[in-house]
């Protein structure tokens, strides 16, 4: 039998599948309907309660008050931390002016200086693991919200030079689709060594997502499966690693750099040497952040999870004395705001998210996105370049989902910040006095 | 021949350490003959479907009332927009049997939720407790299941979307494997040129060589090498005999690895050959002789001095099972005294020893014990018990062994299913597919040696180490959750032994 052609939906079809998705997404989270979560839905690190959380957030903008918003089950690490709230007559009050923006550019260099008005960013998700309708919903609401999101590594498709102010290039081992324009035109440059899911791995594409487009976008030949190995090629050392970083600012000359590590047993080493290397953001990615398409053995084995590389890193940097002329952002498992408060109390300047963003847009986290048995990639259009399924996002839903998604972290980051009585993120950096462990439970 | 050949001899071309004399394209013929005869060590894939039923993933249900009236409601409202009326909520088929979704085929679901998100007023999306109930506290459904995907295709599971589990946990769980970030040399690993090798010895290694006056080797080293870290532990004893040892002593002729079975099996049915190891008793130890066929190793399947004085000097390898139990650790020593070169550690099914003690943290006894006498190389190290997925390897070499024992999952990749007690070693009850033949079986096991080889590489690779040999006993390359913990959390409120 002929394998079916697939083809754009119908005016008609997208907007039924469009109506019932959104409409479905609503029934899920909203404690008025008549439906209860599904059972299948979650997992112990991404509970049915944060995922449908952050549905309800991506529809109000607000956190839910019916659902644990704020951490999963997975019995360690951020689920088993919470904060040490004060009274609530030393909290500040609802009116304080809360500061949650963010400086990236700690070295004092003549480089592009950039404060970012929320501590987090988007993480690389690269043109072929999602479709461009996923990457432009990223980058508008990046634009609305001044901060940034990463191409990933599979190239710059045109669209996104409209928000090129807030599109991070990523140049990573396989060095797809990275031209001398898209290095040019970001405000800052992503060395990818490793990513947190498959650490050592390199990358991969499988053959069913790397279609037309996707191939030429990356210089490759479509349907063809696309590795990126492990690790630069041209890298032994710190100072072959300097002249990776001096080689892009030659191409750029204002544009910061950021290195982007996953967290073996020496990060606080990796780290270090990326700073005197030239870096002006350490990116650590920790072992248990989502990806396209991982090895199951990589996610839970190689590498520490993020909360347990943080101090590491930023305790090893103060002793050194650099600490506060770089800036550390965490990632790879970052799933709340809590999270992303808590991975600042272990010593992260911010974060980035990755997987939040898509779970806002509708991910269900049936770990399919490298094409699943039909090989046509997510079902709900977001892992996907196949050209029906990729019309199930929108830009302009997906960025307003993502926007108001983002309202709602901001909100209880503001919120956590009020309860401790401190106005500015940068307070709470590395403050784990303020932190408290649950021996005997999750958080 | 060309007249610049003719000249350039091999003995003048380097450093003059070559007397062989051939012209250079002669030579460089032969080399390259040399290198078409080579073939990098690889286990042969295909994928093998099931012989029974595997319980699905997730039960589907549709209400049939709900389904008819949205049908007729959207047969009416997309009149003649026929792409929309038979439009479905799945890309996988689930609804797209010849009656859609009013029979819906739940084997296809793979979990997406996009009909139960979609149409909640009709459609339930449930796990499957028939799978939930496959397995016991150690070897878990979540085990079994993989075990079977890789039985199956002979790949390394890949997924996307992140880890979906506990942070930490017991038993292996408690180590997560480094890797190293920028300087590696195995560079490209699986993916690229480099070959990473899986080869372990068994045996005494020499420790240096010694030679004759006229240059003959002199005690010639007793040791042999096999492809894959592991070995096949012997089966259960309710299919110690029969067609079980028989798929067992045939792939490990194709891996090129061993296969442990009871004496009387192998020889009754007639299965010696170079890849079986036939376990004999202390007290029929004298049956050695009488294992031709190309036997290269027994086992003895317990310590006894006697025993072992009559057959140290056979030239067949030998090993001797020692069980974590009691004073396992004098008698360890004892055995090496003696002059014992291969040790084989055993524990139960939940890799515990008799006082319920992990075998990582009896591994590592075991093997710096051995470092601190001295002698740690002229011993191999066999432990089998426990290792119920393919993370499981790297870490128990990581913890000293050089070769691990499979066992259970043997026969869960056969579709066996375990009954009874399945923590007593060699006491589980094995339920079978109802028909199934030898070669189905082989397969199976082949795809699931070559899925968890594969599996070793990938952490390997990761880190950067060449050969398998070289991460025996690499403390170094462990992170121990709890350690990270202590260092991460220590100075926070409520730690247990923090600071506070």
């Amino acid at each position: 039998m002929a394998k079916k052609e697939w083809t754009k939906p119908s005016p008609k079809l997208l907007e039924k599948t469009l109506h019932l998705m959104h409409d479905g997404f609503h029934q899920r989270a909203f404690p008025d309907t008549a439906y209860d979560l599904p059972e299948a839905l979650g997992d112990a690190r991404w509970t049915d309660d944060l995922i449908t959380s952050a549905w309800y957030m991506a529809e109000t903008g607000e956190c839910p008050d019916h659902l644990n918003y704020k951490t999963g089950r997975s019995g360690g690490g951020f689920d088993k931390l919470e904060f040490k709230e004060l009274p609530e007559d030393q909290h500040l009050p609802e009116d304080a002016e809360i500061d949650i923006s963010l400086e990236l550019n700690r070295r004092g260099d003549e480089r592009h200086k950039r404060t970012i008005d929320i501590p987090w960013y988007g993480g690389g998700m690269s043109y072929g693991s999602v479709s461009v309708n996923v990457m432009m919903s990223r980058a508008l609401n990046a634009k609305k919200w001044n901060t940034l999101m990463s191409t990933g590594e599979g190239g710059y498709p045109p669209e996104l030079y409209e928000c090129s102010e807030h599109v991070i290039t990523q140049v990573a081992t396989g060095y797809f689709g990275v031209e001398e324009k898209s290095i040019q035109a970001a405000p800052i440059i992503e060395f990818k060594y490793a990513q947190g899911a498959k650490p050592g791995l390199g990358g991969h594409l499988l053959a069913t997502k790397a279609g037309e487009e996707v191939a030429k976008m990356r210089g490759s030949v479509p349907f063809v499966s696309l590795f990126s190995p492990f690790p630069f090629h041209s890298t032994y050392s710190v100072e072959d690693h300097m002249k990776h970083l001096d080689w892009i600012k030659t191409v750029n000359p204002t544009a910061m750099m950021s290195v982007k590590v996953s967290t073996p047993h020496d990060v606080d080493m990796v780290a270090v040497g990326s700073y005197y290397a030239g870096a002006h953001i350490i990116h650590l990615d920790g072992g248990f952040g989502g990806t396209g398409a991982a090895p199951e053995i990589a996610k839970k084995n190689i590498a520490m999870p993020i909360e347990l590389a943080i101090p590491k890193v930023h305790k090893f940097m103060q002793m050194e004395g650099i600490r506060d002329n770089v800036t550390l952002i965490a990632s790879g498992g970052i799933r709340t705001a809590d999270d992303m408060a808590k991975a600042i109390a272990l010593g992260a300047d911010g974060c980035v998210l990755g997987t939040s963003d898509l779970v806002a847009m509708g991910c269900t986290r049936c770990s399919n996105c490298e094409g699943g048995p039909s090989g046509r990639g997510c079902p709900w259009g977001l892992t996907t370049t196949d050209i029906e399924l990729q019309e199930w996002v929108q830009q302009a839903w997906g960025a307003d989902r993502l926007d108001k998604y983002y309202t709602a972290l901001a909100n209880r980051l503001k919120q956590i910040l009020r309860q401790l009585g401190l106005s500015n993120i940068g307070e709470l950096r590395g403050r784990t006095d303020l932190l408290r462990y649950m021996a005997g439970g999750e958080a | 021949m060309l007249a610049t050949d003719l000249d350039r001899t091999s003995d003048n071309m380097g450093d003059g350490s070559m007397t062989i004399q051939l012209p250079v394209a002669e030579q460089a013929r032969l080399n390259r003959e040399r290198a078409d005869d080579y073939h990098r060590y690889h286990i042969d894939t295909t994928e093998t479907e099931h012989r029974q039923k595997f319980p699905r993933r997730f039960n589907v249900k549709v209400g049939k009332f709900g389904l008819a009236k949205l049908l007729v409601k959207e047969f009416f409202k997309y009149f003649g927009h026929w792409d929309v009326v038979f439009s479905r909520p799945c890309t996988y088929g689930v609804f797209s049997g010849p009656v859609g979704g009013f029979s819906p085929r739940p084997d296809l679901c793979v979990g997406c939720l996009r009909c139960e998100v979609q149409h909640p007023e009709f459609v339930t999306v449930t796990h499957n407790p028939d799978l939930a109930a496959l397995g016991d506290s150690y070897l878990t459904s979540k085990h079994i299941s993989t075990i079977d995907e890789e039985a199956k295709k002979g790949s390394v599971p890949v997924r996307g979307q992140g880890y979906r589990g506990r942070f930490g946990g017991p038993g292996f769980d408690q180590m997560f494997t480094d890797m190293s970030e920028i300087v590696r040399p195995s560079r490209d690993g699986i993916h690229g040129r480099e070959l990473i090798g899986t080869s372990v010895d068994l045996g005494s290694k020499p420790m240096r060589l010694k030679f004759t006056s006229d240059g003959g080797l002199l005690d010639a080293p007793k040791m042999m090498a096999i492809q894959v870290p592991f070995i096949y532990a012997p089966p259960p004893d309710s299919v110690s005999t029969g067609i079980i040892p028989e798929i067992l002593a045939e792939t490990a002729g194709i891996v090129d690895t061993l296969a442990f079975l009871p004496e009387s099996t192998v020889t009754n049915q007639g299965l010696a050959s170079p890849y079986v190891v036939p376990m004999i008793a202390p007290g029929q130890i004298g049956n050695i002789e009488s294992h031709g066929n190309g036997t290269r190793m027994i086992e003895m399947t317990s310590w006894n001095l006697e025993a072992w004085n009559q057959i140290k000097e056979h030239p067949l390898l030998v090993s001797i099972q020692l069980p974590f139990a009691g004073d396992w650790m004098s008698t360890m020593i004892e055995m090496v005294d003696n002059g014992v070169s291969i040790i084989h550690f055993v524990s139960d099914h939940h890799g515990e020893s008799d006082e319920g003690r992990f075998v990582m943290d009896l591994y590592q006894e075991a093997h710096f014990a051995l470092v601190e006498k001295g002698c740690r190389d002229e011993v191999t190290l066999i432990g089998t018990g426990g290792i119920a997925g393919a993370d499981h390897l790297p870490k128990s070499i990581i913890t000293g062994m050089d070769a691990v024992g499979l066992d259970h999952p043997l026969l869960i990749a056969m579709q066996a299913r375990l009954l009874g007690d399945t923590k007593t070693r060699g006491a589980a009850g094995v339920k079978l597919p109802a028909t199934f033949d030898k070669e189905w079986a082989v397969q199976r096991i082949l795809n699931l040696s070559c899925s968890w080889r594969d599996q070793l590489l990938e952490i390997l690779g990761a880190m950067g180490v060449r050969e398998v040999r070289r991460l025996r006993g690499e403390i170094g390359r462990a992170m121990w959750c709890g350690h990270l913990e202590a260092e991460a959390f220590g100075d926070i409120e409520g730690f247990p032994g923090g600071e506070h």
